[in-house]
């Protein structure tokens, strides 16, 4: 081995999936290198030989990104060599703001609570985050262009539909259908390089709990208890009583709230009595698209930090995390840090993806739920072709 | 790449403020002279300072009188629209070129608008194809003085590291060039700092 070369090994353990019913999660591994060569055993799936299971792969960068070489099970305990030509195995460098997937076109969507979007074959997962352009029905007239812009995270129903947290049963939001021109949406590659960042607000609860305010946003806040929030909101949103600046109470001096409880990746609850405050609307009219601005909630403060308390069993300097979706919490690469201070996400590695086989598309690269997976990853020197 | 970092950093944690004043139909719209004032007053009125104090009017040929003003980080890309705004009623885009004296532009100024004073830069923040018409959405970020910090730890503002192929191994093959640095950004003051997104009125010619 030469000098310049780079090995790593690890395990997992999967979550979500079934064998031959549908994909687990993407798998990310983080690394302080961009490997050219993965390989990993399935060790639960070798030792099950169940059909359609997938217990060994291999990816080589100069096959293409996603693609994998597999040796899947074919039920007679006999193994198939097979590939993978899409969101199999994948490196990655995510070191920059603003990078987007390949758009794809909006099939159909419902106006409905929470939106449904029906896009074939999307190759997403839940916990990814995206973003729509052009969502009308009728050019500039009907539709649900409202959205356009947001950062959404979606939960995925089946391959070819997902759902956004975003309420479109509302008057002004028109259901799409027939692949409307120019309606796409595309992936967010990478959401949370610097958190916690800018949160789209989709609703305000009003005195709720009584005394405070509960917030959802449209991706994840990655705020924790204890944070400092501000809030921007345009006056056509209604609650503008939240705003920073100006505060009638005491001009000159912000407005700020405190996070007192996380509810999950999307809901907190700020100190804020609310009670006498406007209802917050976010049935925006098709007319006010251009040009519109969008609710949005910040982390602010001298002291930017939440803490976390020690308790029995709890590391004690744990990294920083986010909360991609629901209350699953992700370990970034970072050494000890004060929790809910801004942290710096860039990252490289690799991801083991959402695919399935060439010759059997029921045989999904990633495994099942609690199968554990044994993993290499190399960096070469040279590479000859 | 440290400036990259700060860039992303803003990108990702300061609010944001879609243009609204152009012509161009898309959300955001393309940049129109009520946006720089908008943006300026929502500063003013949350107590942000200047970066600069004006420049008084000359009697010389082509100038105007410049504002006190903050500073946006604009892309080069919107150069073109920039120089559109200028002869726009009232006030307009004036050409950093147009100002009383030069004394006290920066090399990458470009111009300024009411109380804004551009600079423009090729890495400035872009999103391509992500605004509600597919059009590429430009980050302007506007500052107040007060708006952001960047603290080079102890001991570690950036250092170039070089190590000559000859210590590599026998072959003398590999060479090492990398920059070693940590820092930490912080927004000081969230009121005092905004990204005004846009589009642009015109296609790049490439």
């Amino acid at each position: 081995m030469t000098e310049y070369s780079r090995m790593a090994k690890g395990h997992y353990t999967v979550s979500g999936g079934s064998i031959g019913v549908s994909a687990p999660n993407a798998k990310v591994i983080n690394l302080p290198f961009q490997p050219d060569y993965v390989e990993f055993i399935n060790y639960t799936e070798a030792s099950a030989g169940t059909d359609d299971a997938v217990p060994f792969a291999w990816w080589d960068k100069d096959m293409g990104q996603g693609f994998a070489v597999i040796q899947r099970s074919s039920g007679s305990g006999a193994m198939v060599s097979d590939v993978v030509e899409a969101n199999g195995i994948s490196s990655f460098s995510a070191g920059l703001a603003l990078q987007f997937g390949a758009r794809q076109q909006v099939v159909g969507a419902t106006a409905a609570n929470p939106i449904v979007f029906n896009v074939t074959a999307h190759g997403y997962s839940s916990g990814d985050v995206v973003m729509f352009q052009g969502l009308y029905q009728t050019q500039f007239t009907a539709g649900m262009p409202q959205i356009d812009g947001m950062m959404f995270t979606i939960t995925v129903t089946d391959a070819d539909h997902f759902s956004i947290p975003w309420n479109g049963n509302q008057s002004n939001y028109t259901a799409l259908s027939a692949s409307p021109t120019g309606a796409y949406v595309k992936k967010v590659l990478y959401p949370y390089l610097y958190f916690p960042g800018v949160a789209i607000i989709s609703a305000i609860t009003l005195n709720t709990p009584t005394g405070y305010t509960t917030v959802d946003t449209t991706s994840a806040h990655n705020f924790v208890v204890g944070q400092e929030v501000a809030f921007r909101i345009p006056p056509n949103w209604g609650t503008i009583e939240l705003n920073s600046l100006p505060n009638n109470v005491v001009p000159g001096s912000p407005i700020y709230g405190y996070v007192v409880s996380v509810t999950d990746y999307n809901t907190f609850v700020v100190n804020i009595d609310s009670s006498s405050y406007t209802a917050f609307n976010s049935n925006q009219t098709v007319a006010s698209v251009p040009g519109g601005d969008f609710p949005q909630v910040v982390a602010v403060g001298d002291v930017n930090t939440g803490g976390v308390q020690l308790s029995a069993g709890s590391q004690l300097y744990p990294p920083p995390q986010y909360r991609p979706i629901g209350n699953v919490l992700v370990n970034t690469i970072n050494g000890p840090a004060i929790q809910g201070a801004f942290v710096n996400n860039t990252r490289q590695g690799f991801v083991i993806g959402v695919g399935f086989a060439k010759g059997d598309t029921t045989a999904f690269l990633g495994g099942a739920a609690n199968d554990v997976i044994y993993w290499r990853a190399f960096s070469h020197d040279m590479n000859v072709v | 790449m440290e400036d990259l970092i700060l860039r992303d950093y803003i990108v990702s944690a300061a609010s944001q403020i879609n243009a609204g004043n152009g012509t161009n139909g898309d959300n955001p719209t393309n940049l129109g002279v009520n946006d720089f004032s908008l943006v300026a007053t929502s500063l003013d009125t949350n107590n942000a300072y200047k970066f600069m104090s004006g420049i008084e009017g000359m009697d010389r040929f082509g100038t105007g009188p410049v504002r006190s003003a903050y500073f946006m980080l604009s892309s080069t890309e919107l150069q073109t629209d920039f120089d559109a705004l200028a002869g726009s009623s009232p006030g307009g885009f004036l050409s950093q070129w147009n100002y009383p004296t030069n004394a006290s532009a920066l090399p990458s100024e470009y111009g300024s608008v009411f109380n804004i004073r551009i600079l423009t830069s090729s890495e400035a923040p872009v999103a391509r194809a992500a605004s509600d018409m597919g059009n590429d959405i430009y980050y302007n970020t506007v500052l107040g003085k007060q708006a952001i910090t960047h603290i080079n730890q102890d001991g570690f503002s950036m250092n170039l590291i070089y190590r000559d192929p000859y210590y590599s191994g026998m072959l003398a093959q590999n060479a090492t060039l990398a920059v070693k640095f940590a820092q930490a950004q912080a927004i000081t003051q969230d009121t005092a700092i905004r990204n005004l997104l846009s589009t642009s009125a015109f296609i790049l010619a490439v």
